[in-house]
């Protein structure tokens, strides 16, 4: 299971590496008005195609691309309950401090966990391969997070257990 | 710390405090202290009709009616005789010590005291442990509603006692997290085979409540204890009932525990994202150059 994930992240990032080409462009539709495209999605000639990298049903990266923005969403591997609360926790305590994260979107894209948009302002102003690898990071991360907040609560409800029985 | 304390430590200390102070022959001071306990428990120290030498505890339990109909006044009694007076206004049991004429064992008697609310609960239990002492089966099932929408029901056959508690899990993670829990708790016989048997029902009551109308709810949990002769025998009965009373705290505190643990672990892991991201920003370059004449001017 594991052999898929190196090669997994590997086309990620370079379809992210690709993607990131981003150059200022201002709406043809609003005068004054900059807006990322990727979200308004009112011209066609602007927007790429969208590309959909799956290591299996549940986890997939949807990397939507246009002129000036980049939308990269993430499905999240949650295999039973209590994966699933850990994950929706995390991920809207993130979302809540998408301010601070400058590339987070405060909500996901239907289908998604949690939705990422990088905008020519942002290339601008960071390095676009360490924009890259933050998100690959994060992708490797989160996993490990969510392992180990299962395992802590697993082995807290097994030693409150065995205290509480132990004494009978 | 694991397990909660079954006594009152405010209790306890305050006390102990006043004890000593008498015993030292200091002069005492006024006390008008309310503590709140799990389950809505109220205790109240004070002086009662402002005379110093004399400390009142009191206790106020919501559902101490239904405790008396099982005999939680004859306990009171047995325990803390010589110390009960009638009850505070507003409070169900009262019990008052004369600083002037300190009882000779005094830490026991303080130990006694915080254990007020454990023994108020006890009655119940010790009836129903009798009746399966002398294998009978208890005619009636004790429904003692220790919280808001929770309840506590207890039956006594000729070879165990079964007492179920009815739990609410205000928040839906907590009933994700509930369940785990209960799933250890369900299994913890297969390492100490002394412990009784532990059941948990989600949303729906247990077969012994089938006919009875308990609670239904997405949010309502049942967990049924079954008690074997050697937990309520004479010996075992007083730790047992210790360990039960307080089961659904128990559950509750820790459930909320993981989530603090959790929460920090969040935070933890944001901050280090944050940080990781912030490697992407260049740093910001100051730099002092000089021109061929010797003007120096700064980058930026």
């Amino acid at each position: 299971m594991s052999t898929t994930l190196q090669p997994y992240l590997k086309a990620v990032r370079q379809t992210l590496t690709a993607a990131i080409c981003l150059e200022n462009f201002s709406s043809q539709v609003v005068e004054r008005h900059n807006k990322p495209e990727v979200e308004v999605r009112t011209s066609k000639e602007l927007l790429l195609t969208p590309v959909t990298i799956s290591r299996n049903e549940k986890e997939k990266v949807l990397i939507e691309g246009s002129i000036n923005s980049l939308r990269i969403s993430i499905a999240i591997k949650q295999a039973d309950e209590i994966e699933k609360i850990l994950c929706h926790k995390f991920m809207r305590f993130m979302m809540m401090r998408a301010e601070n994260f400058i590339v987070l979107r405060r909500k996901p894209v239907e289908g998604y966990d949690i939705s990422f948009l990088i905008t020519n302002f942002h290339t601008e102003q960071m390095y676009k391969h360490k924009v890259v690898d933050f998100i690959i990071h994060f992708m490797e991360e989160i996993d490990k997070e969510m392992s180990e907040m299962k395992l802590a609560v697993n082995s807290r409800a097994r030693i409150s257990a065995e205290e509480f029985l132990k004494r009978f | 710390m694991i397990l909660l304390e079954i006594n009152n430590r405010i209790i306890e200390d305050s006390l102990t405090l006043k004890f000593n102070n008498a015993a030292a022959g200091n002069k005492p001071e006024a006390i008008d202290v309310t503590i709140a306990d799990f389950d809505g428990v109220l205790y109240h120290l004070s002086n009662p009709g402002g005379d110093k030498t004399k400390v009142q505890v009191s206790i106020s339990l919501k559902f101490y009616k239904d405790l008396q109909e099982h005999g939680a006044d004859q306990l009171i009694k047995r325990e803390y005789g010589s110390f009960l007076t009638t009850p505070e206004s507003g409070y169900n049991v009262s019990i008052v010590f004369d600083l002037d004429h300190l009882p000779a064992n005094r830490d026991e008697v303080i130990k006694k005291a915080g254990l007020l609310k454990r023994n108020c609960f006890a009655s119940v239990f010790e009836k129903y442990f009798e009746f399966q002492q002398r294998e009978e089966n208890s005619q009636k099932r004790a429904v003692i509603h220790y919280r808001e929408d929770e309840t506590m029901y207890v039956e006594a056959k000729k070879d165990r006692v079964t007492v179920i508690f009815s739990t609410v899990f205000k928040d839906d993670d907590d009933i994700v997290i509930g369940k785990v829990f209960m799933q250890e708790f369900k299994e913890g016989r297969r390492q100490f085979q002394q412990a009784p048997q532990v059941l948990f029902s989600h949303k729906e009551p247990p077969m012994e409540l089938q006919n009875t109308n308990a609670k239904v709810g997405d949010n309502i949990g049942y967990i049924t204890f079954v008690l074997f002769p050697r937990h309520t025998s004479p010996a075992a009965r007083d730790n047992t009932i210790n360990l039960i009373h307080t089961l659904r705290d128990y559950l509750h505190y820790h459930i909320k525990c993981s989530k603090a643990y959790i929460h920090s672990r969040m935070r933890a892991k944001t901050s280090d994202f944050l940080k990781v991201l912030n490697r992407a920003r260049p740093e910001p370059k100051n730099v002092e150059k000089k021109t061929f004449s010797g003007k120096t001017f700064k980058m930026n």
